[in-house]
């Protein structure tokens, strides 16, 4: 009788189990294998304020527009000032610009997607210690352009070379950010 | 009259429970959550079931309010909008044998978010778990006296939580990172916790090793990416509680519990290389009341867990303050 109770138990615990794991796994835990990112796209022109209330044209610092402020590689990075996005600025402050500091010209573009206005990204970019234009433009995309046209999200990182090409487009990846500066850079 | 203590213990005897054991053990110990919903989902926490009683369900409900961040280097900063996380918690309890028992917890999600910008609200189960325990007593440990060295020997249980990816995580079809209520990946964690209970006094202590499983990912936060491993850090909690439990006329109890929690997971390896800006630790501290009818079958908790918001208590993570209702029904 106990081991027909003990059998019995077990039977539940199995179908908790099961049950619990069909509940609506709604993550494909296999994703195809196939790339189906969206790199080696053509990069569409944007004008964004920046917090010092400037305009930011992309072209403009792309051979295939205006190039008034030439740049090798512009990369944008979307922050909401969380950990995971502190934590990402950080690293390239410290590691990836020291790093390539010697290799061609590369824009450091911080897009703050969320402030709102350009008063609230200056004050968060203060807060946050990114505010100096030395390091890094911070952009402030009150309308959504930059964050519609590349899907931004917390911590989502795009390369984009000067003739317009996205050579990365992801959630930040350090190896991945080093590897495409070090092949892209002179 | 006032209850002696011979009589709380023949009381004790008669509806078999072994003290603490019989509450939520709490969040942040067992299944401790990755907190803001900026940066990952809820879950729900692991239930233990009293000694003896067969089975238990439990319904509870949380308000998680995020409070700031520290950085990489343990320095505090404050968060200046409106970010809050509610979940309300399922859970089941379930007997097998005298020794051993399992339980299912799952989540539901609401994230509410306001920004300069404007809110962004979402929400969505979040990952559930399924655990196994196992009791490594036989008789019910608790005591009023101390007699003997047997009357020192502790409850000890020792288990395994599986933590199913049940959630919307930042690798699924997504629109915004606020739609976030999961991890994506499953987690086998085990579990060693230390009960001992010389009334009123009560003491725990528990630590749980994580390990989540790779899996493969080819997209994130919305953006399809090259095809790629992943695979989250290994997960690393202990905990430490002290309660003082008081008995009422009724035979009602009403325990206060303060407990310290570490938690720390190590950095994230794509195609086996480590992400070094992932990874985190936190440090945290609760407070908890119980209160257990006289039968001890319905048992109602408030919890209040704060993440100190000093510099060092943490690091890459965030900062939050989660208060907790619940109420326990054991089936005996």
């Amino acid at each position: 009788m106990f081991y027909v109770k003990t059998i019995q138990n077990f039977l539940l615990l199995v179908i908790f189990t099961f049950t619990l794991s069909a509940c609506d796994i709604e993550d494909d835990l296999h994703p195809s294998s196939n790339d189906q990112s969206t790199q080696n796209i053509i990069a569409d022109d944007f004008t964004v304020k920046d917090i010092y209330n400037n305009d930011f044209v992309l072209y403009d610092h792309l051979t295939i527009g205006a190039n008034t402020s030439p740049a090798d590689v512009v990369v944008l990075y979307f922050t909401m000032y969380c950990p995971i996005c502190t934590a990402d600025t950080a690293h390239i402050f410290n590691t990836v610009m020291p790093q390539f500091s010697t290799r061609g010209t590369v824009a450091y573009v911080l897009v703050d997607y969320l402030s709102g206005s350009v008063s609230t990204a200056y004050d968060y970019a203060v807060a946050n210690g990114v505010s100096n234009p030395d390091f890094f433009t911070v952009l402030a995309d009150i309308d959504n352009i930059v964050e519609n046209q590349f899907n931004g999200a917390m911590g989502i990182t795009v390369v984009i070379a000067s003739d317009g090409t996205v050579l990365m487009h992801e959630e930040y990846n350090s190896n991945n950010l080093f590897d495409t500066l070090d092949q892209y850079l002179p | 009259m006032k209850p002696n203590k011979k009589a709380i213990a023949r009381h004790f005897r008669a509806v078999l429970i072994t003290g603490t054991a019989l509450y939520l053990i709490p969040v942040d110990y067992i299944s401790p959550v990755q907190a803001a919903s900026c940066c990952g989902g809820g879950s729900a926490s692991s239930l233990v079931l009293p000694k003896f009683s067969k089975a238990m369900i439990d319904i509870s409900m949380d308000y998680e309010h995020y409070t700031g961040s520290w950085d990489g280097n343990g320095s505090w900063s404050a968060e200046p909008r409106d970010l809050n996380q509610y979940r309300i918690n399922m859970g089941y309890a379930h007997r097998l044998t005298p020794n051993w028992q399992a339980s299912v917890t799952l989540p539901y999600v609401f994230n509410q978010n306001e920004y300069s910008s404007g809110e962004r609200n979402t929400n969505g189960i979040g990952d559930g778990t399924a655990s196994i325990w196992y009791e490594a007593f036989d008789k019910i440990s608790c005591v009023w006296d101390v007699n003997s060295w047997e009357d020192l020997m502790p409850a000890i249980y020792m288990g395994g939580t599986l933590t199913v990816p049940t959630g919307i995580s930042p690798y699924d079809d997504i629109v915004k990172d606020a739609d976030i209520t999961g991890r994506g990946v499953y987690r086998l964690d085990a579990s060693i916790l230390i009960d001992k209970t010389i009334y009123p006094w009560n003491m725990s202590i528990g630590a749980s090793y994580g390990k989540h499983l790779e899996r493969p990912v080819n997209r994130e936060l919305g953006v399809y990416v090259p095809p790629r491993h992943k695979q989250l850090g290994d997960r690393f909690n202990s905990n430490i509680s002290f309660g003082y439990t008081y008995f009422t006329d009724e035979m009602e109890s009403i325990t206060g519990t303060v407990a310290y929690a570490v938690l720390r997971e190590d950095e994230t390896k794509i195609d086996g290389a480590i992400d070094t800006t992932s990874g985190f630790r936190k440090e945290s501290v609760s407070a908890t009341l119980a209160w257990a009818t006289e039968n001890r079958d319905w048992v109602y908790k408030l919890t209040y867990s704060h993440t100190p918001s000093r510099d060092s208590w943490g690091e890459d993570f965030a900062t939050t303050d989660v208060i907790t209702v619940g109420v326990s029904h054991v089936l005996r």
